[in-house]
């Protein structure tokens, strides 16, 4: 009697320690990624960053195959906010996205933690049709002009408006998204179109003119996207985001050299945006400026102030702390098991070199 | 005198109740005529032959002029390389699904209203509250509620879909004469043949409005809904591109084809209706005669 | 028979409960019915922010909404959205409606207009108002414009159909009557079929508005600078979810208000019919 109970009992332990075992090494089925971004082709595809990198090489796929994990991309026509939505309802794990948009996440009580950066100093161009009477920003009083709200063009726009003493309110400032926008400004349906290197495919085409770029006026007006993870797949499976942050790595590794500059406009060149519009974009020299990962100083400093302009144009109700938001961990075991720490170049809140 | 009878009973039959407007062409324009009247064919050749005029002197260098041969070029290439199977499968499929489901519970929504009393004092002030709001509104909140895909799209569906049929099926049910509910009861008809037997039959010309009505608002509501929710593949995405992509020759193509698949859907509404009430209709004349 | 008398009365002091009452608690009942769904509703919404069922940002709680609400209020932009997005439906509608009534009248009046031009029209019809969207974002952009013509459009449909319904519905019996008394023909339209095509021309109405709204808030969706549905797309972009429902139940608010008004409108005019036509 005594050793059936015994029997029965080691029997039971036997399955708890099975199951234990499971459940601690319990992979998900999928990994999802959002894109902020909508995507061209199908299936669809983008490009100008990083992350479009990993993308189009399928390195997250080819990394994660073997333990049968899928990795699916998942592309939004709303960009940053339709992101916020998904993350909002756990329907994606990591988001690739950019500063305001996560920022208005954040405000809004999403749990995030940002690993790395994928796209950075990107800066912002206005367009307006050939034949048109405005010539600088001050010219755009009055005009309709089409900006993509809650997006990390938002800010930027403000900023570059502002030095210019103007308000978004002086505007008469429709919401479009890219696709639209580059529509509406080729039919002449709006006066302006804030938006990014989609404008050279109209220039190229003899649709618009671009009277202002940001990133002239420096660092300070340029935007900012990164690799996001949401905090309950982070407690999950730290393992998998580690591979995941390794993986980007890589890929910025590759985006950051300038040997592979022809074969990386190619590849982006899928998106839609022709290899010579990448080659405006990213002048000889920038490869590495525009894709390192790091999370410096500057990086900091920028979405700071990122979160106090949403404050102040009352796109946010109440502040949001940007300290504890950045998981740089991940990041710096990835820089060191593939010996890149001296890669890229870490810079200081004004966006000069350090070392 | 049979074609007496008939208009006569075609207007003087009980009242459909005042629910939404029939479309469709009068039925005393169904033609005896031997000639079919090519009359109405007359707008439409003017102004293809002035679309080709003007495009052949403005047209064809890009830009929003286009030529017919350039639509039609479009048109071949999209079903030739399987772009139209492929959207056109999946609105419909969307379609059908929130049409499916939104019949259904606006079907049992619908009896439930019409047969209760207490159900309709309950529910029908709110319902037709709900009724009122545009649609489309609701929209941002679906989305964000019911996620990225499909699941979205065909919670918006069904709900366009089920609000007509509701309603008609209510009025239906409610306009049923109470003639008829009394000699049913003089015959001792159970509860359960009295609506299966009387009121369903008196309320089926109702239905099918709603149906009908039901086929169309979700016809337009897919439409919207790819307009407005996360892109997948569908007609209205087609169309959507069309104009993104400054392309009016896709544009014009994507138009005809949902012009085609609603004037398709409509005909398939109207065809079943008739074979339905038809022999309804035969019956009540074998019966005045 | 004294002491059923005296029995009645002890039942009526002792509080037993007589008939009068329950039909009171039944009539009261009756009266709280229609808001039961609409009181359970709101509790749980209520109850499930509070317990945290759903995230804030997929649900906000009724006491956000309802600060949004006074927030918009206060600050004059609620009154500026709600005058832009009236006026756009209120000059859509009207044009829609009265080139509907002309356009149904004469289809209506002339079988040889009607012959040419019926069918093409009925063709039109077939492609839903949505369905050119796109076609009028190319044609003409995305400013005023683009709305009145839609809104105009959606309006328009339901007019002209149900003008040329009205004029067709008139009963045999009555144009024959008229016939026999030597109406002229224009007597007969304004005496005879005008009056009956009423209660149907005053559905085509409150139809045409039903669709001029519906157009309107899709519209002002996809592209707009102002407006009920700007403040939409506005909040769903800065993930305000609050402002969204917000926007909505105003919207909802007023269609709804509308609605009705046309809805007693049409049946004022259904019920002022001469009893003759019954």
């Amino acid at each position: 009697m005594s050793f059936l109970r015994l029997f029965r009992s080691v029997a039971i332990a036997c399955a708890c320690g099975l199951v234990a075992t499971t459940a601690f090494a319990d992979k998900p089925a999928t990994i999802r990624i959002g894109v902020a971004q909508q995507g061209n082709g199908d299936p669809p595809t983008f490009g100008g960053s990083s992350a479009a990198t990993v993308q189009q090489q399928q390195l997250l796929e080819k990394e994660f195959a073997a333990d049968g994990i899928k990795v699916e991309w998942l592309f939004f026509k709303g960009a940053g906010p339709a992101v916020n939505e998904a993350l909002a309802d756990k329907s994606i794990d990591f988001a690739f996205q950019g500063d305001l948009p996560s920022i208005l996440g954040r405000a809004n009580g999403l749990k995030t933690r940002i690993l790395l950066e994928s796209g950075v100093r990107v800066g912002v161009k206005i367009g307006v049709p050939p034949d048109s009477d405005v010539h600088s920003i001050k010219d755009l009083k009055g005009k309709r002009v089409g900006l993509f709200r809650g997006t990390n063009l938002h800010t930027v726009a403000d900023n570059a408006l502002a030095k210019n003493g103007l308000e978004e309110r002086e505007l008469r400032v429709i919401n479009l998204d890219t696709a639209s926008a580059l529509a509406a400004l080729a039919s002449k349906g709006i006066d302006a179109s804030i938006n990014d290197y989609h404008l050279y495919k109209l220039r190229d085409q003899g649709l618009a003119r671009i009277i202002y770029e940001s990133q002239n006026d420096g660092p300070q007006f340029t935007r900012q996207a990164h690799l996001l993870v949401t905090d309950d797949f982070e407690h999950a499976h730290p393992d998998i985001v580690q591979r995941v942050v390794t993986t980007f790595v890589k890929g910025a590794q590759w985006s950051s050299d300038e040997a592979n500059r022809q074969a990386l406009f190619k590849s982006w060149a899928r998106s839609g945006v022709s290899e010579s519009s990448w080659n405006a974009e990213f002048p000889p020299g920038t490869l590495k400026w525009r894709n390192s990962p790091l999370v410096d100083a500057f990086i900091v400093a920028r979405y700071k102030a990122v979160a106090q302009d949403a404050l102040k144009l009352k796109l946010i109700r109440q502040p949001v702390q940007v300290d504890g938001w950045f998981e740089t961990r991940y990041l710096d075991n990835a820089l060191r098991t593939l010996k890149l720490e001296h890669e890229w170049t870490p810079y200081d809140a004004a966006g000069k070199p350090l070392g | 005198m049979a074609r007496f009878t008939q208009t006569f009973l075609s207007r003087n039959a009980p009242p459909r109740c005042d629910c939404e407007v029939d479309r469709g062409v009068n039925v005393e324009l169904a033609k005896t005529r031997r000639l079919p009247d090519l009359r109405g064919f007359v707008l439409p050749a003017l102004a293809f032959a002035i679309w080709w005029a003007v495009s052949a002197i403005h047209g064809g260098k890009g830009g929003l002029l286009v030529t017919p041969e350039q639509v039609w070029h479009t048109t071949w290439q999209q079903v030739t390389s399987g772009a139209l199977a492929k959207a056109l499968g999946a609105s419909l499929a969307r379609e059908a699904s929130g049409f499916a489901i939104g019949t259904i519970l606006g079907l049992a929504l619908g009896i439930s209203l019409g047969l209760s009393r207490l159900a309709t004092r309950m529910i029908g002030p709110s319902f037709d509250t709900f009724k009122q709001i545009s649609l489309f509104a609701w929209i941002p909140l679906i989305s964000v509620w019911f996620g990225l895909g499909d699941a979205a799209k065909v919670v918006f569906l069904s709900l366009a879909a089920l609000l007509p049929v509701a309603a008609h099926t209510c009025d239906g049910i409610h306009a049923v004469p109470r003639s008829y509910v009394e000699a049913a009861r003089v015959f001792r008809y159970t509860r359960r043949q009295l609506v299966w037997h009387v009121i369903l039959p008196a309320a089926l010309p109702s239905i099918f409005t709603g149906l009908y009505l039901a086929l169309i608002y979700s016809w337009l509501a897919t439409l919207g809904a790819e307009y407005l929710l996360v892109a997948g593949s569908g007609i209205g995405n087609t169309l959507i591109d069309g104009s993104e992509n400054f392309r009016m020759d896709l544009v014009l193509f994507g138009i005809v084809v949902v012009g085609v698949v609603g004037s398709l859907l409509s005909g398939l509404a109207r065809a079943a209706e008739r074979a339905v009430l038809k022999r309804r209709g035969g019956a009540l004349l074998k019966e005045n005669v | 028979m004294s002491d059923t008398v005296i029995l009645h009365l002890e039942a009526a002091n002792n509080q037993i409960p007589t008939q009068t009452q329950t039909r009171r608690w039944r009539a009261l009942g009756w009266a709280l019915a229609p808001w039961v769904l609409p009181a359970a509703l709101f509790a749980l919404w209520w109850l499930g922010c509070e317990r945290g069922w759903i995230a804030p940002q997929i649900l906000p709680p009724p006491a956000r909404v309802y600060a949004t609400f006074v927030e918009l209020a206060q600050s004059g932009d609620l009154l500026h959205n709600t005058l832009i997005s009236l006026q756009r439906v209120l000059c859509g509608f009207v044009a829609g409606t009265l080139g509907g009534l002309l356009l149904g009248t004469a289809l209506g009046l002339s079988r040889t207009f009607e012959a040419y031009v019926l069918p093409s029209f009925n063709a039109i019809v077939q492609i839903p108002v949505l369905g050119w969207l796109p076609f009028l974002l190319l044609l003409v952009g995305v400013g005023e414009p683009l709305k009145y013509i839609l809104i105009a459009h959606a309006a328009l449909v339901p007019a002209t159909l149900s003008t040329l319904q009205g004029f067709r519905n008139v009963p045999v019996t009555l144009l024959e009557a008229s016939r026999v008394f030597g109406y002229t023909r224009w007597q007969r339209i304004v005496h005879v079929v005008l009056p009956c095509a009423v209660p149907t021309l005053a559905t085509g109405v409150r139809l045409a508005f039903t669709k001029a709204w519906l157009a309107l808030v899709v519209v002002e969706l996809v592209a707009s600078s102002e407006g009920l549905g700007y403040l939409i797309v506005y909040g769903r972009q800065l993930f305000q979810l609050d402002l969204v429902m917000a926007a909505v139940v105003i919207v909802g608010a007023i269609g709804f208000a509308i609605n009705r008004a046309l809805d007693a409108l049409e049946r004022r005019l259904r019920r002022g019919l001469p009893s003759a036509f019954r």
